[in-house]
């Protein structure tokens, strides 16, 4: 299943034939496609002849490898809770070709020298494509700014102290000034530390009931909306990760209606699971920003319906099971899911009916491809053979111990979903194959 | 030594394996509790105050967080019922912060307590231990959450010492002062609803949160809050209250809240003013209120011993 078996000379061509194709423009039918040199080199009835490698299909939907904006990869530093080879291969077995990593790690991705260590390294890996996020602030200490430029001429494609608020709102200003001359988009991770204090779930009736430190919705909104006006003000491409709740998402929409040039990102555990989950004391479910009510997960999904967030990113954020094992108060924030992302929310949101197909696939191809400012994936001879394989039909469960991730535990071990990827192909290369079933 | 032998009532033999809030135990068997612990304060009035009834058990107290009075009262109930005790400091020590606790509990296990009292500053490590051990789990407090015995030990004061005692149906209980922080009042609110009592909460706005204790009245206002009550407490307000800028001065909180004979006037007749301890004097409590006729402070702490050791005896003695 190796990519670089796949770049041998004499078996470049790689053909999927049989499959449903389906990408951003439109539902193409059943075909064949042809992958060589990185690109799509035909489609059609009757393409894939001729390839040295054949996988049939048998009426599966392809269509383009998913995009994620947001995922802690931990390299360098945090290894032991995942590292570039793990995150990359999880990513592709989600069915993600492109990763933008997040910069909190030991050290911060501050330097442009960090930037290229880890595209050079990557591009030595199998699995999904990354596009390294690199720190907004010099240790995400929120006091200078890094050398956005330089950053970016080494690989960096976007900006963000993610993990951290950005609480200076001069530093914030001048980040976004510089970053739009730049053409970069800034990612924020919008909430405002001293009213969040020591919380460490959502704050309501639940977080009163278990006695544990409340993190209240206004610390969220306040900060989108500080952020929201920045973008205003600058004229920058922000991009609100995470947006976890009802006020935060009506002040997005309140500044979209004005033009300002502001996205926004929900995640999969924001749009499945609720503050009700923290009643088991498990600190796998402390998540930051928090896990919210009922009430605003049901408004996030129906700002899907409605068009309103623009991308989905997982914000996955693997740590080891020793310190999911701690007490609810020091462990820390953050929980796996790239792996899952697509069948959990094919599953709970499309096959639910709340969503359509193509809708969750926007949000997860041309919705980030349109918030980074890069070409719609398309299947279109020529095109990046960046492509997914999805099973639609067949019920598995979620097993944790198989995760590529080094984080292999899940809040949704043996759930069975549907919507599997079978197949990741990166760069016509083979990153991800489903092993065969044990039985 | 014949007179080391105590008897008991068949119902106190639940098959109960922790304790860690009220959440799955039931009017009974809290009846119960209070019977063995009627039996258990007697043998307390003796001279030899030591029965045999835990013999050859071990009682390891787990806590992270300083008390020397819980774990104390905790530790006297177990030896005088005749069980082995050890004492696990953890608070700061080598049991660091960040350590999982699975791996400290892994640790521990190996001196095969067959209970353990446990105190910990983070709400819901008591569940988290339960999960990870056959050894029964009494919950000594944990965080803001729940500190199951103390509301025990003040429902089983007011059963004693509440002239013309008649049941909790309809006895109101008011508690005053920091209740946001407060594991006592989470753990007195679920126990006196599920014993048939009211209960009125009252403190400061930002101590009292709207969304605490659905179902609860909540009053900013000590004399209309206090009136028709059984049982008026107080609870210990810690200075960092004020620094951390939650309210504003002491002298502003004395005079909105502070118990003092004047503002209990509207209370029930022979109502009883109890407080958790340990005490500020002159701060949430008058001293003439805290030294006065109604106040049960010190029964309250003599109350502690008797219902540990009908807990530990309920949760032990299933396992023979």
């Amino acid at each position: 299943m190796s990519g670089r078996t796949m770049r041998a000379p004499g078996a470049q061509r790689l053909a999927i034939v049989g499959a449903r194709l389906v990408d951003g423009a439109g539902d193409h039918g059943v075909g064949d496609v042809l992958l060589e040199d990185g690109v799509i080199r035909a489609m059609g009835v009757g393409a894939g002849a001729g390839a040295a490698t054949v996988v049939d299909a048998g009426g599966a939907l392809l269509t383009p490898a998913f995009l994620d904006l947001h995922a802690h990869l931990r390299e360098p530093g945090q290894e032991v809770k995942e590292d570039l080879a793990s995150g990359l291969a999880a990513a592709a077995a989600g069915g993600f070709g492109t990763v933008v990593s997040m910069a909190n790690t030991t050290p911060t991705v501050d330097e442009p020298g960090l930037v290229a260590e880890l595209v050079g390294k990557a591009a030595r890996l199998s699995g999904a494509r990354l596009r390294p996020g690199a720190a907004l602030s010099h240790g995400l200490r929120g006091e200078t700014l890094t050398d956005f430029a330089a950053l970016q001429a080494a690989g960096a494609v976007m900006i963000t102290d993610d993990g951290i608020p950005v609480t200076n709102s001069r530093l914030m200003r001048s980040a976004c000034e510089y970053a739009a001359e730049l053409g970069l988009v800034i990612q924020t991770h919008s909430e405002d530390p001293s009213l969040r204090g020591d919380g460490v779930m959502h704050e309501g009736a639940v977080s009163q009931e278990l006695g544990l430190p409340g993190n209240p919705d206004a610390a969220e909104a306040i900060m989108v909306f500080r952020d929201c006006e920045v973008a205003r003000l600058t004229g920058a491409r922000v991009h609100i990760a995470h947006v976890t709740c009802k006020r935060s998402m009506q002040v997005i929409e309140h500044f979209k209606a004005l033009g300002a040039p502001i996205t926004c990102e929900v995640t999969p555990h924001h749009l499945t699971l609720t503050d009700a989950a923290l009643r088991g004391f498990d600190p796998l479910f402390k998540v930051a920003p928090p896990l919210r009510a009922e009430a605003d997960v049901a408004y996030l999904r129906e700002a899907l319906r409605r068009g309103v967030v623009d991308s989905i990113g997982t914000d996955h954020a693997p740590h080891t099971r020793a310190e999911k094992e701690r007490d609810l108060m020091s462990a820390p924030f953050g929980l796996p899911n790239i792996e899952v992302a697509f069948p959990l929310l094919y599953t709970r949101l499309v096959g639910a009916g709340e969503l359509e197909l193509p809708d969750l696939l926007r949000l997860l191809q041309d919705g980030p491809a349109d918030v980074m400012g890069w070409p719609r994936p398309r299947l279109e001879v020529g095109a990046p053979a960046d492509l997914v394989l999805l099973d639609l039909e067949t019920e598995r469960a979620v097993d944790p111990r198989r995760f590529r991730s080094k984080a292999r535990f899940s809040p949704w071990a043996d759930e069975r979903l549907r919507g599997w990827p079978t197949l990741t192909v990166v760069d016509g290369a083979v990153a991800y194959r489903m092993e065969a079933e044990a039985g | 030594m014949a007179t080391v032998q105590i008897d008991l009532p068949d119902k106190t033999r639940t098959r109960k394996r922790n304790l860690l809030d009220f959440a799955d135990w039931s009017v009974d068997e809290v009846g119960a509790l209070f019977d063995t612990a009627d039996v258990m304060a007697q043998v307390l009035t003796r001279t030899i105050k030591k029965v045999p009834a835990l013999q050859g058990f071990t009682v390891g107290t787990l806590f992270f967080e300083d008390s020397t009075r819980t774990r104390l009262s905790f530790e006297r109930a177990a030896r005088a019922q005749s069980a082995d005790v050890i004492s696990f400091a953890a608070g700061g020590s080598s049991l660091s912060k960040g350590e999982s606790l699975k791996d400290t509990l892994r640790t521990i296990d190996q001196m095969q307590a067959d209970l353990y009292v446990v105190r910990h500053p983070a709400a819901g490590v008591p569940h988290q231990l339960a999960q990870w051990t056959d050894a029964s789990i009494v919950n000594a407090g944990d965080g803001r959450r729940a500190h199951p015995t103390q509301a025990l030990l003040d429902a089983y004061t007011f059963r004693t010492r509440f002239q013309g005692f008649d049941g909790f149906e309809g006895k109101r209980l008011v508690i005053v002062g920091d209740v946001l922080h407060s594991r006592v009042a989470r753990s007195n609110v679920e126990l006196w609803r599920m014993l048939g009592g009211e209960v009125v909460l009252c403190g400061p706005a930002p101590l009292l949160p709207p969304e605490m204790a659905p179902g609860v009245r909540h009053s900013y206002r000590l004399a209309d809050a206090v009136e028709g009550a059984h049982v008026v407490m107080a609870l210990r307000l810690q200075r960092e209250r004020m620094a951390s800028g939650l309210l504003p001065s002491l002298a502003e909180y004395v005079a909105r809240y502070q118990l003092t004979e004047a503002v209990l006037r509207t209370a029930q007749d022979g109502a009883l003013v109890m407080h958790p301890g340990p005490i500020n004097r002159d701060v949430e409590i008058a001293s003439e209120v805290a030294d006065g006729p109604r106040s049960v402070i010190e029964a309250q702490v003599a109350s502690g011993v008797p219902i540990r050791m009908a807990v530990l005896y309920t949760l032990l003695v299933g396992k023979r």
